[in-house]
């Protein structure tokens, strides 16, 4: 009862907070002086008519407050408006957020099966040799661009002819069996994979590294050991429990760039995901698919804390008994 | 001794820096840009001609026969298509894309321009230029096995076009007086359109797609908010009834558009097989210039435009490469410096131009003394690697309409001067340059920030014109608030810019060039001084261009609209620069292709086969 009670007063406070951030991002894009019919106002063969119906269309004719309340009505109502182009938001947003979940859930699985064991691995043998050279290659995983290594690798991919440049899918998918489908979209997923992979694993190992050498450095690993518990039992019974709840903190931000995170690595491998359609919005002005996605990205801060919270409360009793 | 090592490391890894600092400073090689395939070289086949088999009205090739099958890939830059609704898109890949599918009634002749039939059977003009009678195809159908009828064409341009459904840029061209043209149909297989006064440019509309009115009618009825919706990009493939030689077959987005082959169309070989040859088009999707060139390098496109600079890179790689460069000669863009001539004030009473510069700007004599002041060759060469040519005339190099009297010519800095000294300007002992009041001539110029070509031209130009004794603030702005200034603000002194036309119609370019334009940059109209005074020369320009637009020989035309080149060679307003040249590569496995200046490379889609 008690948690249920914790969760709704988080989401209560919630609502002031998803008001601030849609009303500052708002009107930053707004009093920003990219008019989202420059284009069309350049072009010889545009008549003034239609550039006063598009102008209504769009809404650019009325005050930025009212622009903001009409928005905020439909956003409540679940609908979320049209592109300058006349799309559907909503079904644009639903063309690629598969496709970044697929490279973002990839990616953190991977992550998180290679970081923490090796995290444990290089805390069990602190100082030793192995612990060296793993902290040296993360050291330089941490110290590449990912922008850069990025475009490394592709520039590779051209030379070599060994992986495809950039893209989800091969230009005959729709005529693959499922197991060529599946083989296909490894294929294009392996460099981007490698990149945000690299990057986000040193920070991971490391974390779990230094946890896990701070818990064995405590007071009851310590007793655990005196009493005569077996080495395997200490560790990853009573440290390992201990050493992992700063890690679901980690995780709950991990989902908050779930939808968001790899804008540039999108970007460079022309990956069809969120990343690239935000930042073409962002650069057209594209007012209602920039709230949209930026409202999408506060809901999922909020809400991956909100579930890193819950968890932390079931997996620490010592949470549990201060509130 | 371990000190010494790392020291010997260290100087090692700079010396390896170093080297290949030094290698880099090489300038590039450019000599072998100049002799690439030039298109006069290809042997063209004679035009595409009607045959009737069996009461069907077929087009037939002339080109070389080839076989079939194979897939050729194209490249857009950007999003992706917004509609494949040809009367709804509203920019290039849109249309591009969605016209792949749909016929127009006529297409333009790849090498002289002129109109002639595509789904139509042929066409008449009548003597007064204001009845065109157009006979369609006997026998040909819809994918969907309907026939093509007059019906069809009624109903696109009637219940669609001059309804103003979807984009209604077409529309909004052929208005003439307020009053439009009107559609009748004849008889099943005639259609004639009627224009309120001859209207020379309206031929050219006749190539915009006609949509099969069996499948537009019920969403023309719902309403113009619904066909705004109609064949959006999430529409399934199957529901396209099409006439094109090619059909959508999957849209993935952001990544690409598949078209698989019509098997049922109108264009024959010489053998009597119906075309096109190749089974598979796919555009690919790419976000930008540099992913375009990798997709092209690793062989997933294959067919390229090429920027200047990276054409000398190319024609290194080509002799020992799978792909052929073609020179397409100029583009139909045009790069221009203006000076802002609006002498009028803002509401608040404040001049648009302080009163100083309007006399400057004003001063034929100034402008003739930047133009001669300018550098384009040096431009051609530094900026676009000398894949360029010097531009002199408000039509584009390869426009049907250029006027080839206006010569080019040098720059010439003593020119310049004397005729600042005709107008009274005068140089201090540093050189620095006076209007005939003491007033040191000093302005702004303007042009987009993020477009390196108009940022190199900008800054070669602050040169020349420095040289003159002018002192000249370059700024490029971003390009929205770039277009704030040019449209609505209007404060603006001297700008670079560019803009897009087309080397068959200069009517198009009326709302640029007629003073009360939407886009008269050089002395922008807003809606209170639409009745303000004008020069004489824009009362000339305004007059030509519509005696142009009424008359309809060609000849007749090409007398006024070489007035109006003339005019602006003379006068000024616009300072044209230069045209870059369209370079293109294409893999040399594909055949039947024949490149124009006018037509680009793939005009004849269904022509093109992949040889052994």
């Amino acid at each position: 009862m008690e948690i249920f009670k914790y969760i709704f007063k988080r989401i209560i406070q919630t609502i002031p907070l998803l008001i601030i951030v849609s009303l500052i991002s708002f009107f930053i894009i707004r009093l920003s002086p990219v008019d989202p019919l420059a284009e069309l106002r350049l072009n010889p063969s545009v008549s003034q008519e239609t550039l006063q119906r598009e102008t209504q269309r769009l809404g650019l004719d009325k005050p930025i407050i009212i622009q903001y309340c009409k928005w905020a009505k439909s956003f409540i109502k679940g609908d979320l408006g049209i592109t300058s182009n006349g799309e559907q938001v909503s079904t644009k947003l639903k063309e690629r957020i598969p496709n970044t979940l697929l490279l973002t859930i990839v990616v953190i699985t991977v992550t998180w099966l290679a970081g923490i064991p090796l995290g444990i691995l290089a805390a069990l043998n602190w100082k030793t040799p192995f612990d060296r050279i793993l902290t040296v290659l993360t050291s330089i995983g941490m110290a590449i661009p990912s922008f850069f290594f990025a475009v490394l690798l592709l520039i590779f991919a051209v030379k070599t002819g060994w992986f495809p440049v950039g893209g989800l899918t091969g230009a005959n998918f729709a005529d693959m069996s499922i197991l060529e489908q599946i083989k296909d979209i490894t294929h294009h997923l392996f460099l981007p994979v490698l990149v945000l992979f690299t990057i986000s694993l040193a920070g991971l190992q490391r974390q779990m590294r230094a946890n896990m050498l701070d818990v064995l450095d405590s007071d009851y690993i310590k007793f655990a050991r005196a009493k005569g518990l077996s080495e395997t039992k200490v560790i990853y019974k009573h440290a390992l429990r201990n050493a992992i709840n700063p890690l679901i903190t980690l995780l709950g931000f991990e989902f908050a760039g779930l939808l968001s995170g790899a804008a540039l690595t999108e970007y460079v491998f022309q990956y069809p995901g969120l990343g690239r359609l935000i930042l073409e919005a962002v650069l057209k002005s594209d007012i209602n698919l920039v709230m949209a996605s930026l409202m999408m990205g506060a809901i999922m801060l909020i809400l991956g804390n909100l579930i890193a919270d819950i968890l932390l409360i079931i997996t620490d009793p010592r949470i549990r008994i201060k509130s | 001794m371990r000190r010494v090592i790392y020291v010997i490391l260290i100087l090692l890894l700079v010396l390896g820096l170093l080297k290949s600092c030094i290698k880099q400073d090489k300038p590039e090689d450019n000599t072998n840009t100049t002799n690439i395939q030039k298109i006069q070289e290809v042997i063209y086949p004679s035009d595409q001609k009607t045959v009737t088999i069996n009461g069907i009205d077929y087009l037939q090739s002339q080109a070389p026969i080839g076989n079939f099958g194979g897939t050729l890939t194209f490249s857009t830059i950007g999003e992706g298509p917004k509609t494949f609704n040809p009367f709804n898109s509203k920019d290039n890949i849109s249309s591009t894309l969605s016209e792949i599918m749909y016929d127009g009634l006529l297409t333009t002749h790849p090498i002289t321009g002129q109109p002639i039939p595509k789904l139509a059977k042929s066409f008449k003009i009548s003597e007064d230029g204001k009845e065109y009678t157009i006979n369609l195809r006997h026998g040909i159908k819809w994918s969907d096995g309907k026939p093509i009828t007059a019906d069809d064409v009624v109903f696109t341009w009637k219940d669609i076009i001059l309804a103003g459904f979807g984009n209604t840029s077409i529309r909004d061209s052929i208005v003439i007086d307020g009053k439009l043209p009107t559609v009748n149909k004849i008889d099943d297989f005639t259609v004639q359109f009627t224009t309120p006064e001859p209207f020379a440019p309206f031929i050219r509309m006749l190539s915009s797609p006609i949509a099969p009115k069996h499948i537009f009618e019920p969403a023309v009825k719902k309403g113009a908010q619904y066909f705004d919706t109609f064949l959006s990009t999430n529409t399934k493939p199957e529901n396209f009834v099409t006439s094109g030689a090619f059909r959508l077959k999957e849209y993935v987005p952001a990544q690409r558009v598949v078209y698989e082959r019509n098997p049922d169309y109108y264009i024959i070989n010489k053998n009597n097989q119906k075309l096109p040859y190749l089974e598979k088009l796919v555009y690919l999707i790419v976000g930008d210039l540099n992913n375009e060139v990798l997709k092209f390098e690793a062989k997933e496109l294959d067919i390229i435009n090429l920027q200047g600079s990276k054409v000398a890179r190319y024609k290194a790689m080509e002799p020992h490469s799978d792909f052929k460069i073609y020179n397409l000669g100029p583009d139909t863009g045009t790069m221009y410096l203006a000076m802002n001539l609006n002498n009028r004030k803002d509401e608040k009473g404040n001049f648009y131009v302080s009163p100083k510069k309007q006399l400057w700007f004003s001063d034929l004599n100034f402008r003739k003394a930047v133009d001669y002041a300018i550098d384009r060759k040096n431009m051609v060469l530094n900026i676009a690697n000398g894949i360029g040519e010097p531009l002199f005339t408000a039509e584009s190099l390869n426009s049907i309409f250029l006027n080839k009297d206006l010569k080019p010519y040098d720059k010439n800095e003593n020119i310049s001067r004397e005729l600042l000294k005709k107008s009274g300007f005068y140089w201090d002992k540093q050189g620095k340059l006076y209007d005939k009041f003491g007033n040191r001539v000093e302005f702004d110029m303007y042009t987009n920030a993020g477009n390196t070509e108009r940022e190199s031209i900008g800054v070669m130009i602050k040169q020349d014109l420095e040289d003159l004794g002018m002192k000249v603030n370059f700024k490029p702005i971003e390009f929205n608030s770039l277009v704030n200034k040019l449209v609505n603000t209007l404060d603006w002194d001297v700008v670079i810019m560019g803009f897009t036309g087309s080397p068959l119609e200069p009517n198009g370019g009326k709302n640029v060039m007629m003073s009360d334009g939407t886009l008269h940059v050089y002395n922008m109209r807003p809606e209170k001084d639409k009745n303000s005074p004008r020069y004489e020369f824009e009362k000339r320009i305004d007059e030509l261009f519509i005696k142009g637009a009424l008359a309809t020989k060609f000849e007749d035309r090409k007398k006024y609209y070489d007035e109006y080149q003339k005019i602006i060679y003379e006068e000024k307003p616009f300072i044209y620069i230069y045209s870059p040249t369209r370079i293109v590569a294409i893999r040399d496995k594909f055949k039947n292709i024949f490149p124009t200046s006018l037509g680009g490379t793939t005009y004849n889609i269904e022509e093109i086969y992949i040889g052994e």
